[in-house]
């Protein structure tokens, strides 16, 4: 068993009478590319917003390398990063001086800052726009340089909210290749993505969520087993998914109520 | 093969263009959770009530007085007025918003004429509108009762009067609508539009120094209007009052050639938006072109610039990063960047209004009683942004709290900015109140600037607190819906009343007890305890941004 990189006991949040996460236990080994799954509404964007700070417990304890997030929150946070939700842009920035701020912001000096944001912004084919403000970015670069963002400081952890969501398809490529030598690195991604398939592709382990509780947790061969099917066939993670959160066939009932469109 | 048998008719498409208009503004209050901003909706829905009505009677009453004292050639005024009205008031209220775009309609299945025509039936739904409306059934009204010969061409008149409005509005409306969908046009016009606005202050001070020259000029061109919408409309009724059919004639022609004019333009706007035109905020990206040397010479340029020399030596590197991040916020921020004008800009106003050399001659204001009012309003202006210092962060207010910082370090730099910039404000004042009325005594000049000092330090702690626990969200370039959450704009004024009588006291006291260096003295035993104050609450002020992160979040990333 490898270092544990985050682990949660009975994470909970409720907003007034909703519990939108109800006590999770989550574990996620340091090195690994860990996908959080989960229909809309499931908690997913809960839960990642309470391991990174920006949305406290009601009750439980979050643990992330090691220390308790409530406890040491600045020396956690000093080694995670986050493109969240939204992309926590500041659009009267430019790209540069975007990247430049949040440098400053972990504590890099200045030089490391400047070069580190130079070299990101030319990986993310950003570097032609200096003067162009995040306002008038694409979805798409925004997102890129959330995620440029989100590395600049070299963490041990980074969650990602949906990392792909608009980004074209040679960008993608290009982030999951990053994406991947991080991980062997050592780096933990925890990502949360709507498009099984690039989950299927990226990720080694995988939780789903729903209705604010973990259903499933393990690696891609662990969940696969737990699902029963025909002797010999290999479950994709959308039949996973959908055998666990337990709306297969619903979709084909609701259709056959539309009959007037089919 | 769709199921739709019959299109709705113009009718149908106009009631329902008028349903989805009032659910918009039905929905809107819903979401006005504060109380505040529902006493404000509804005083503001009373005022206009009363205002509508209150001028439906003068309208009236003016109509009936001018037709039945033989002044029919001052109806044009009641014209004017209307004209005005229903032309710039839909600037102020509806043109900086993001309010519902007309051609979103596209999408359904329109004929051009049929989008011609709701684009005019849209032009009828505003408050702008429906009141002019009113006030020209009022004028009607008076024209009926005072002489009832008129009536027909009265109606006349003002039925083409009130197409040529609505016309006319709706071709300013929407080309203001493209030049407002693109982020810098739209700063641009807003700057402008704020300039106007400020520099209409000076017009009583100009007019009393160059009003008699001018007179003659002015009058000369007068004669111009009669060529205009108003004067047409009241030329023509009281060429009905004299009997005078050339006078009618000419002026219900020139009303149908304006209505032709305007209607033409206006069929060739609402053309290209039927077509297609593209205006919304940003535009495809342009290919990226990748460098061929890729990141090595980039890397190299970085070196050859970069050093790690601080640009703020003495100051924490996160606070110094936040300081720098407001300062490049306020540079893009062409209201903020305005609002920074304005202190020198009032100082020449105030001290052309009361000082040496204006219209008060012996009674003009004394430096000693300048430097401490100028001082003071000053602070007024510049300070109210800190009561809402989070207002323009939107989603980057994720940051803040994703970093590895106690936010008092976020406060410190936005303060520390804030201090700074109000220090150059009120020194390029004084500079200029030096220059135009002189110097006051040692003693008040010193007064005022540890009174300066304490009044800002002061208010520091107490706007980080409304900051925190009343934040409201704003948007750069949009005027509509920019202000303060009421709380927070009362917890601003309750604090400048009270820092205001603290103040006046002690410079009162310095009189009473004939020591003029007391006041100075006690300003600075103030300052150094509103320091203390300051230092002390930042923990418990990084514990409340804790609690309220919540809040922030959901109030600035909607």
């Amino acid at each position: 068993m490898g270092e544990i990189a985050i682990a949660t006991e009975k994470l909970t949040r409720t907003f007034g009478a909703l519990k939108a996460v109800d006590g999770i236990d989550l574990q996620v080994q340091a090195g690994h590319f860990f996908g959080f799954l989960g229909p809309n509404g499931a908690g997913k964007s809960t839960t990642i917003k309470m391991l990174t700070g920006l949305l406290a417990p009601t009750s439980g304890r979050m643990e992330l390398l090691g220390l308790d997030f409530q406890k040491h929150s600045v020396e956690v946070k000093r080694q995670i990063g986050v493109v969240p939700e939204g992309m926590g842009l500041f659009e009267r920035l430019t790209g540069a001086e975007y990247l430049r701020f949040v440098g400053r912001m972990y504590g890099l000096d200045r030089a490391t800052t400047e070069k580190r944001a130079e070299e990101l912004l030319e990986f993310m084919q950003l570097a032609d726009r200096e003067k162009t403000l995040i306002a008038d970015y694409s979805h798409g670069m925004q997102k890129k340089l959330a995620l440029a963002a989100a590395v600049i400081h070299g963490p041990r952890i980074l969650f990602l909210d949906e990392p792909f969501e608009g980004v074209d398809a040679l960008a993608a490529g290009a982030l999951k290749a990053l994406l991947g030598r991080m991980t062997e690195r050592g780096v933990t991604i925890f990502l949360t993505s709507h498009v099984l398939e690039i989950v299927e592709r990226l990720c080694s382990h995988v939780a789903i969520i729903h209705q604010g509780r973990l259903v499933a947790q393990g690696s891609l061969e662990e969940l696969r087993a737990g699902v029963a099917g025909t002797e010999g066939e290999t479950k994709t993670l959308e039949q996973i998914f959908l055998s666990i959160v337990g709306q297969s066939g619903v979709e084909q009932a609701r259709l056959e109520e539309l009959t007037w469109l089919t | 093969m769709a199921d739709v048998v019959q299109l709705p008719g113009v009718l149908a498409q106009l009631r329902l263009i008028a349903g989805l208009r009032w659910n918009l503004l039905k929905n809107g209050l819903q979401r006005k959770n504060n109380r505040w901003d529902l006493v404000g909706i509804i005083s503001a829905g009373v005022f206009a009530g009363l205002l509508v009505v209150g001028l439906c009677f003068a309208f009236f009453a003016g109509a009936t007085a001018f037709l039945t004292v033989r002044r029919a050639n001052w109806m044009g005024l009641l014209f004017w007025a209307i004209f005005l009205w229903w032309q710039v008031f839909p600037i102020f209220v509806a043109g900086f918003g993001a309010n519902f775009e007309f051609k979103t309609l596209l999408r359904f299945p329109l004929s051009r004429r049929t989008f011609y025509l709701l684009g005019l039936g849209y032009g009828f739904a505003d408050f702008a509108a429906v009141a002019a409306v009113c006030w020209v059934v009022a004028m009607i009204l008076g024209a009926a009762r005072a002489r009832p010969e008129v009536l027909p061409v009265m109606v006349v008149v003002c039925v083409l009067f009130v197409l040529m409005n609505v016309t006319l509005e709706r071709l300013i409306g929407s080309w203001l609508e493209k030049i407002l969908a693109k982020r810098k046009t739209r700063e641009l016009f807003i700057g402008l539009f704020v300039l106007c606005v400020v520099s209409l202050n000076f017009l009583n001070p100009v007019l009393q120094r160059y009003g008699n020259a001018a007179r003659p000029k002015f009058l000369e061109y007068l004669h111009y209007l009669a060529w205009l919408p108003g004067s047409l409309a009241g030329n023509a009724v009281a060429g009905s009052v004299r009997g005078d059919m050339r006078a009618i004639l000419l002026g219900a022609a020139g009303l149908v050639v304006w209505l032709g004019a305007t209607s033409g333009f206006l069929w060739r706007r609402f053309a290209a938006q039927y077509s297609g035109e593209e205006i919304s905020e940003s535009a495809a990206p342009a290919p990226t072109k990748r460098k061929n040397n890729g990141a090595t010479a980039s890397a190299e340029a970085v070196r050859a610039r970069s050093s790690n020399e601080e640009w703020l030596p003495m100051v924490p590197v996160t606070v110094a990063a936040v300081a720098l991040k407001e300062f490049r916020y306020l540079t893009r921020n062409g209201m903020a960047f305005l609002t920074l004008l304005l202190p020198p800009i009032m100082v020449v106003f105030f001290t052309m209004q009361f000082g040496r050399g204006s219209a008060l001659r012996g009674h003009s204001l004394k430096p000693e009683l300048f430097f401490p009012g100028i001082m003071a309003y000053l602070i007024l202006i510049l300070i109210t942004p800190a009561y809402n210092a989070f207002a323009f962060e939107g989603k980057g207010i994720q940051t803040y709290f994703m970093a590895p910082l106690r936010f008092q370090d976020v406060l410190l730099g936005k303060n520390l900015f804030l201090a700074v910039l109000i220090a150059f404000e009120l020194s390029l004042s004084l500079a200029l109140l030096v220059w135009r009325v002189g110097w006051p005594s040692p003693s008040m000049f010193a007064a005022t600037i540890s009174a300066g000092a304490f009044a800002v330090l002061g208010q520091l702690t107490i706007a980080n607190w409304s900051s925190l626990s009343f934040p409201k969200k704003m948007e750069i370039g949009k005027m509509k819906g920019q202000r303060n959450s009421g709380v927070a704009v009362w917890t601003a004024f309750g604090v400048q009343i009270v820092l205001g009588g603290v103040c006046t006291l002690i410079i009162l006291a310095g009189r009473w007890m004939s020591d003029p260096w007391l006041p100075a003295i006690m300003f600075a035993v103030l300052t150094a305890a509103a320091v203390g104050g300051y230092v002390a609450s930042l923990g418990a002020l990084s514990r409340l941004a804790e609690e309220k992160k919540d809040l922030l979040m959901e109030t600035l990333c909607r």
